[in-house]
């Protein structure tokens, strides 16, 4: 096997299955299970494949987001990289120390103190006790824990807890470095703190990898994605190509609601001036493309059966979720069917795959017609310009900008 | 979802880990400062919210040998060769509770640890080898006893008391052997962890703690018994060394060894094999 340096990872036809049949492990239900077995009605094991041929190398330093839906797989594989659950099949190649942020409270003990837990931990990540030493006031200064660390740690709250076992965490300096949604650890003040100290350690040239739904604060971070689809890599690529697809995934299988309240929304159009003709109809057909900063309209049909004083909402997300603006106007809806058109001079928009959405409410705020969404587009143009490592940016916004040395 | 029901597909090529000696060992070493850390977790965690603390781990092991002293010193069916008997008990009763300390607290050690051990590397057996640490400790502070005792009955030990070293390390080993394979065989059988307390109440009496080995267990049958049981040959050697000023029966404990050595092959295969489960069950 020729030698990997430290921090990389290889990944090779990896296999994983478990228990399908397997409820209660009562002899009774083995015994049912066994006689059923005997009559040739069932197979007497059956597994379930959680992953599925996963391969992947990942060179040092690179920080890699994973995304899939629940039940995907994510969590697994983490295990298997982190080396605590071993595949059915397969080569798993981790060279390096490997540090891992998952579910950060695990390792802390109630009864103890602060330090004492400190110091549990950091033997636990691998840390000698002078190495704790050395880093005791920094860990305690970064967990916002100096006037606490004596007590014992059942009598911290939940946030205190989570800060103590990240801040330990967060000086280990490994090789790679595990993270399963930890992000959502603490108030902003302190998920800013997180962020920051991760892209310190991703200068240092620390393997990144990153499980996360918060799809934004992971394209933040990585540079590059896997999305695991049934236990399968369904994509690797580039992070905003893999998240486009995934978004525009979770688009699809979010499926439409149909909205049964006393307004419809019975069509939804999108389209650029200069592009006439070309437009997506509601629920479906070829997706309108729309360049950005050019003028586009928004077309929406509603059916109304009531006269009334409403206020109409529409809004454009970045994928199924993440809802970039709003804008609201009051109107008069008359009786039956009416076109209403709303129009941006431009919409100054990252290339890729947008969703519009639209809800109609009454006086006192009720919906009458549902938030939901009624169309998508593509945005041609610009691609977004990459941000520095891990700083988070709410919105795929491109906006033009004059600069000037002076 | 039914597309994930597959039979296997064929040419898989199985995963496989390192099992060689050298690598194993090498990563236990590594580890050392895990084992200590969960053993001070452990034994700091144990008496911390007691009133007296700590202080119980020297009480309890006094209590302990003022209640066999009461309760087996009237059967005097037992000859101590001239030793004090509570000290000829007491010399039973440490590696005794040692021994059930591991087996009990490493049983369970796999289960109660089990988020810990799903969320950070570190070779399974440290779980198991902590908890003989938890018992080592608690042994350490019998010994300070064991000590005071040796004064209070004028008796001091012996010029042969240098055996004890390795009848020691054969005690340790059989301990860890057995902890480990409880553990993992708890893991799987989470019955386990209500029928051990009784087996080892069966096992204070079919060990001769109360009792000589020879009160105990007819000559013959003396090389066979402490081959299943090694404790027997450790504790006859103990009070050989300690309390006689003899040597302990050289091939009793030659087969002590190579029982507990024997215990030691089985758990840690065992152990390892079931290994690869652990996280996929617990």
């Amino acid at each position: 096997m020729p030698t990997s340096p430290d921090g990389s990872i290889v990944l090779d036809g990896i296999w994983k299955r478990f228990r399908a049949d397997r409820r209660r492990p009562l002899l009774m239900e083995e015994i049912d299970r066994l006689s059923r077995a005997l009559r040739r009605q069932e197979r007497l094991v059956r597994w379930r494949w959680v992953l599925r041929d996963i391969g992947a190398h990942i060179v040092p330093g690179e920080a890699v987001g994973l995304m899939g839906t629940n039940g995907s797989g994510k969590s697994t594989l983490l295990k298997i990289l982190n080396q605590t659950m071993f595949p059915y099949a397969g080569r798993v190649g981790v060279h390096g120390r490997v540090g891992a942020l998952i579910e950060v409270t695990a390792g802390i003990h109630p009864i103890l103190s602060g330090r004492e837990n400190v110091y549990l931990y950091g033997s636990l990540l691998g840390l000698s006790r002078a190495d704790v030493t050395a880093r005791f006031d920094d860990i305690v200064e970064f967990a916002e824990l100096s006037g606490a660390i004596d007590r014992q740690v059942k009598f911290y709250s939940s946030g205190m807890q989570m800060r103590l076992g990240f801040s330990v965490a967060a000086f280990l300096e490994p090789d790679i470095l595990l993270v399963d949604e930890v992000l959502a650890v603490g108030d902003s003040v302190f998920q800013q703190k997180c962020l920051g100290r991760m892209r310190e350690v991703l200068q240092q040239g620390t393997t990144l990898i990153l499980v996360s739904h918060d799809l934004i604060s992971l394209e933040s971070v990585i540079r590059r994605g896997i999305w695991l689809r049934d236990g399968a890599v369904a994509v690797d690529g580039p992070a905003r190509a893999v998240l486009g697809e995934y978004r525009a995934y979770l688009e699809g299988s979010t499926g439409r609601q149909v909205a049964q309240g006393p307004v419809r929304i019975d069509e939804a159009t999108i389209r650029a001036a200069d592009h006439g003709g070309r437009e997506a109809a509601l629920g479906g057909g070829e997706l309108v493309s729309v360049p950005a900063d050019e003028p586009v309209t928004i077309t929406l049909v509603l059916a109304s059966d009531r006269r009334e004083r409403v206020e109409v909402q529409l809004g454009i997300s970045e994928g199924s979720n993440s809802t970039i603006f709003t804008v609201r106007q009051t109107l008069d809806l008359p009786l039956g069917k009416s076109l209403l058109t709303c129009g941006f001079d431009g919409l100054p928009l990252a290339r890729g795959r947008y969703s519009v959405w639209a809800g109609v409410y009454a006086g006192d705020g009720k919906p009458l017609a549902g938030w939901q969404p009624v169309t998508a587009f593509e945005v041609t143009g610009a691609e977004l310009p990459p941000a520095p490592m891990a700083v988070i940016r709410l919105a795929p916004l491109v906006l033009p900008a004059r600069w000037e040395l002076l | 979802m039914a597309s994930q029901e597959h039979a296997e597909p064929v040419g898989l090529v199985r995963f496989h880990r390192d099992l060689r000696l050298a690598t194993v060992a090498r990563d236990l070493w590594r580890a050392r400062a895990l084992v200590r850390a969960l053993t001070e977790r452990d034994f700091r965690a144990r008496y911390k919210q007691a009133v007296l603390g700590a202080a119980w781990s020297v009480i309890t092991p006094i209590l302990m040998m003022v209640v066999f002293t009461l309760v087996f010193a009237k059967s005097q069916g037992t000859s101590t060769g001239g030793a004090p008997y509570p000290l000829f008990s007491y010399l039973g009763l440490i590696p005794w509770t040692f021994f059930s300390t591991s087996v009990s607290q490493g049983s369970s050690s796999l289960i109660s640890n089990q988020s810990l051990m799903n969320k950070i590397y570190c070779p399974r057996e440290v779980f198991p080898l902590a908890r003989v640490g938890l018992a080592a400790t608690d042994m350490a502070i019998s010994i300070g006893v064991l000590l005071v005792l040796f004064g209070v009955f004028r008796y001091p030990p012996r010029g042969t008391a240098y055996w004890v070293v390795p009848l020691l390390l054969i005690q340790f080993v059989f301990a860890a052997a057995v902890g480990m394979l409880m553990a993992s065989l708890a893991v799987y059988f989470r019955d386990l962890l209500s029928v051990l307390p009784i087996i080892l109440q069966v096992g204070l009496f079919a060990t001769p703690v109360a009792y000589g080995l020879s009160t105990f267990i007819p000559a013959r049958w003396q090389g066979l018994y402490v081959a299943v049981n090694p404790l027997g040959a450790v504790i006859d050697g103990y009070r050989r060394s300690l309390l006689l000023g003899e040597y302990p029966r050289l091939g009793l404990t030659l087969v002590g060894a190579a029982g507990a050595v024997g215990y030691l092959m089985v758990g840690y295969l065992i152990f390892k094999r079931l290994e690869t489960g652990f996280a996929d069950i617990a």
